[in-house]
């Protein structure tokens, strides 16, 4: 879910920025008389190609404001663009987080943990770490395929490589083995609480 | 005077320095865990690839502003009511005004700049902030903040003997360490340094390894 978002996000902004840049490109060509200094030869439809043109005729903008057409399409148009934008938007502000897992006990019942449960687990044991002040985790993924996104507060004194290790193998492997699934995959992000420098010695 | 002289070794000694820790780093200690890594791991680490939110929302809702206001008056226009002002001073100014009008030439120009760094933000990873590090086990994806690494790093170089205050700086490929040392000679200081600070780079567990630079001078005389 998460990559997804990243890659709509990246296709739409690059696609956003090709336009911006096609578009003002063109602009600064024809406006700068680019064309006729360097002797290009520019294809026949091209818009604008001489200094002394403007952006948008009064022509061009009326071609077709008379044809019966027209305005709903300007209108459908518009309106599509408008819901995409607000699904865009919102996209960005919605936090994805798993409300429950799927936990196959085996016998062909099935049974739901309560995500923010095993989040307050995971937390809890992740905390407890040596080395690890505080601890954010949240479950994202789907109910049947959960992942793990953490972030770990590291204490003075402590040993990262370590605390990825220890969390893998206790606070994960727990939550793995007590949730039933195959695999929990965990994205963790280690950060820093600032402290001031001091001896231990 | 004793300025000078903690200034001397270190202009002498710096491409030494710089040596030894490369040396130890690259063939004696590190290298038993590269090759294990490289076997275990199998495949390379990626960086972290940000998800782009806040250009995305900045931008979404600029597009979404402007074509919502636009369709309002469209649709206002086509229920007989008169077009905004803003939209007939548009439609003048874009069928009057010359591509070679400063205004004009102007917001090409930003829309270029723009659309370059939308392409920029489109491509890169960013998260430069955030190290990879080297996968602990098959599931498990970690990352260390810059800062998080120049912490520790700093609190290994506070361990040693004789170091008064340590800055670090630590870049996306490079740790440098800034130590003042206010007793022991300063080669033994830096030999101690580098040893400690080299165990502390390993034990990071990153997925690059950083090179180190320690720089150890004398405080200054008040």
């Amino acid at each position: 879910m998460r990559r997804v978002r990243g890659t709509v996000n990246r296709v739409l902004l690059g696609l956003i920025g090709v336009v911006l840049f096609g578009v003002g490109g063109m602009v600064l060509l024809g406006g700068l008389g680019l064309p006729a200094k360097w002797h290009l030869a520019l294809p026949a439809g091209w818009p604008w190609s001489r200094p002394d043109e403007v952006l948008l005729p009064t022509r061009q903008r009326t071609r077709w404001t008379d044809q019966g057409w027209w305005w709903p399409v300007v209108i459908a148009a518009l309106a599509v663009f408008v819901l995409l934008m607000l699904w865009w938007l919102l996209t960005q502000l919605r936090r994805h987080r798993l409300n429950e897992i799927l936990v196959d006990s085996g016998d062909g019942e099935g049974a739901l943990l309560r995500g923010r449960a095993l989040e307050a687990a995971l937390a809890a044991e992740s905390e407890a770490l040596d080395g690890v002040d505080g601890a954010g985790v949240v479950l994202t993924g789907r109910r049947s395929e959960p992942q793990v996104r953490a972030v770990l507060a590291l204490a003075p004194h402590a040993d990262p490589g370590t605390v990825v290790r220890r969390l893998s193998d206790e606070a994960v492997a727990h939550a793995r083995r007590s949730a039933g699934l195959d695999r929990l995959p965990a994205d963790v992000r280690l950060r820093a609480v600032k402290h001031r420098p001091e001896r231990v010695s | 005077m004793s300025d000078e002289d903690a200034q001397l070794p270190d202009t002498r000694r710096l491409p030494t320095l710089d040596k030894t820790p490369g040396e130890a780093d690259g063939t004696t200690p590190s290298a038993p865990d590269s090759p294990s890594t490289d076997t275990a791991g199998h495949h390379r680490v990626r960086r972290f690839w940000s998800a782009r939110r806040v250009p995305a929302a900045l931008v979404a809702l600029l597009l979404l502003a402007a074509a919502g206001l636009l369709l309002y008056d469209v649709a206002a226009v086509r229920a007989d009511r008169p077009a905004m002002a803003w939209r007939r001073r548009l439609a003048r100014e874009l069928a009057t005004r010359h591509l070679d009008n400063p205004w004009v030439l102007g917001a090409a120009a930003v829309a270029v700049v723009l659309g370059i760094w939308l392409i920029v933000l489109a491509v890169t990873p960013g998260l430069r902030q955030v190290l990879p590090m080297r996968p602990a086990a098959p599931d498990i994806r970690a990352g260390l903040d810059r800062a998080a690494a120049a912490l520790v790093l700093r609190d290994r170089a506070m361990e040693v003997a004789g170091v008064q205050s340590v800055r670090m700086a630590v870049s996306r490929r490079k740790a440098k360490a800034h130590c003042v040392s206010h007793f022991r000679e300063l080669d033994e200081v830096r030999a101690d340094l580098d040893t400690s600070l080299g165990e502390g780079l390993r034990q990071l567990g990153l997925a690059h390894k950083l090179r180190l630079t320690v720089d150890v001078r004398r405080p200054k005389k008040r």
